[in-house]
């Protein structure tokens, strides 16, 4: 698999020297994470479903956490993916769930970057740079549609998914949505529905839908397992009527956006399945750093040694695979499928990996969760499922084996 | 049955599009600070277009474009005459860029003037509008 990257436009393709902006809110978000969140995460963790710290969310969009990937013209840091992937490695090594309330903003911004319409832009992305933080969100999921709404060939057996009809310059939407990280209190959501009598979702139609509109009600919060910091929850739209100018890309063209902007956030999730297993690894050699049993640390026994070895060695590979995928999504449109489903099937397996052999390493205070790591390992089967399972990843990737060149 | 009958015929047509926008001072500006250079590949029939602030150049690029846009003619025509939305030309793989994609995001608002201009200039030349 050949990738086609003018060499003069990526002299960052070494990966030892990023751009220095990009350098500039790794550095920053190392920072937030290290002296905002770090102290505070197990807080965020234990508390109940519904709780959210704005304060925490207010540090990080100080820094530019929430419009890393919004256009300079608007306020924001024009960084692309290579900039959020990098800043939510930092942020997700400490706590995945914070790094997801960001990564969740910037997929809610994605359809808006890829719509090229001033108007629209001028409208939303300005947001993002007040001095409160806002949050966006992207609304795909459904009860009986989860993959169906992301492998096109799964469109036409949709089943029971939210509609639209044109009615003169609105479009009416009705249904609901699952799982939607910040639903509970974006200003706006990217919206997925099918145009009213197209078979299953083979007239997905992309749409920004304020969330302040009459028929918008957010529903109740998801008790997860892990990723507790940031909320997901449903949305339910009873006859919402949204202005036709806020559809994107066309009735029926969806899903080619909707896969779009997933090939975009695949880079930036690998970076966090990359900081889940790095966070996991620096609690396992902090341990076996300290800890004596035979008269010698356990680094130095070598069964541990392989093992720390082994983490590393996964956490490195993870790290050069998201940062190829987000160069790669950097330098080209339509964002490649690819590399970031590569980038984020290995970053997925390396966190459950990593998070697995440090709880282990650490044994029974690992099972504590005063201790945090089994909260590592909890997020890492998180990081697992959104944004492309491994099922899915594996379809994507298999697909690109057999894809004959782009003969255009 | 494509929209353009030959190549000088779409080269005549995208350059007096991209006049248009180096008429605009804030497009000027913006390509000058952020030196953008945008290298146009058109295929049926071949038409190569390179605009950066210092003007237009037609066939082979002076030096190599910072953003590089891949289509044919009649996507080309389609897009400008917005019967073609931007984003679902990218997300069909219709228009294939390559190139910083920021500074694209940043470039794509920009076009409007060349947008508006685009089905007199067609008129003009006898395309089919």
């Amino acid at each position: 698999m050949t990738v086609d990257v003018p060499a003069d436009l990526s002299p960052e393709l070494n990966f030892d020297t990023l751009p220095p902006e990009v350098r500039q809110l790794k550095e920053d978000a190392r920072r937030f994470a290290q002296e905002t969140v770090k102290p505070l995460v197990q807080q965020l963790d234990q508390a109940p479903a519904e709780d959210f710290d704005w304060d925490v969310m207010r540090r990080g969009h100080e820094i530019g956490l929430t419009r890393a990937a919004v256009p300079t013209d608007y306020g924001g840091l024009g960084l692309g993916m290579l900039g959020v992937a990098t800043a939510l490695e930092e942020v997700a090594a400490v706590c995945p769930g914070t790094a997801l309330v960001f990564g969740a903003t910037m997929l809610g911004q994605a359809p808006l970057l890829l719509s090229g319409d001033p108007r629209l832009q001028a409208r939303y992305l300005p947001l993002f740079s007040g001095d409160e933080p806002v949050l966006a969100c992207n609304a795909v999921t459904e009860e009986d549609a989860g993959c169906d709404l992301i492998i096109p060939a799964n469109a036409p057996h949709a089943r029971n998914v939210m509609t639209a009809r044109r009615d003169g310059d609105q479009y009416v939407l009705t249904g609901r949505k699952r799982f939607i990280t910040n639903a509970r209190f974006a200003a706006f959501a990217s919206v997925f529905a099918n145009m009213e009598g197209s078979p299953g979702a083979t007239g997905l139609t992309s749409f920004i839908v304020p969330l302040n509109l009459p028929g918008v009600v957010r529903g109740p919060v998801a008790d997860k397992m892990g990723y507790r910091a940031c909320l997901g929850s449903e949305l339910e739209f009873h006859e919402v009527r949204v202005p036709a100018e806020n559809m994107i890309g066309g009735e029926g063209e969806g899903m080619p956006i909707n896969m779009a902007q997933s090939n975009m956030a695949r880079a930036a999730v690998a970076g966090i399945s990359t900081g889940v297993a790095r966070g996991a690894l620096e609690q396992a050699v902090a341990w076996a750093g300290e800890r004596v049993q035979g008269g010698e640390l356990l680094r130095r026994h070598q069964f541990t040694a392989a093992k720390l070895a082994d983490m590393t060695a996964k956490v490195d590979a993870a790290r050069l695979l998201y940062l190829h995928a987000a160069n790669t999504v950097d330098t080209q449109l339509p964002p490649p499928a690819y590399e970031p489903a590569v980038a984020k099937l290995f970053a997925d397996r390396a966190a459950v990996d990593v998070a697995d052999a440090a709880l282990s390493l650490v044994g029974a205070r690992g099972y504590l969760r005063s201790y945090g790591v089994e909260k590592m390992l909890r997020d890492a089967y998180g990081t697992r499922i959104y944004e492309g399972t491994p099922e899915v990843l594996a379809l994507t990737i298999t697909e690109s084996l057999y894809a004959e060149d782009d003969a255009e | 049955m494509t929209v353009f009958s030959s190549s000088e015929m779409a080269s005549d047509v995208f350059g007096r599009l991209f006049d248009v926008l180096l008429e605009d001072e804030q497009f000027v500006e913006k390509a000058r600070r952020e030196a953008l250079s945008v290298q146009l590949v058109h295929s049926k029939p071949d038409c190569r277009i390179f605009v950066s602030s210092e003007g237009v150049v037609h066939g082979e690029p002076p030096f190599k474009a910072a953003i590089t846009l891949k289509m044919t003619c009649d996507t080309a025509h389609a897009l400008w005459m917005g019967r073609l939305l931007v984003p679902a030309a990218i997300a069909t793989g219709k228009v294939r860029i390559r190139g910083r994609i920021a500074k694209v995001l940043e470039l794509v608002p920009m076009l409007q003037p060349a947008f508006d201009s685009y089905p007199a200039i067609a008129a003009e030349s006898g395309v089919g509008v």
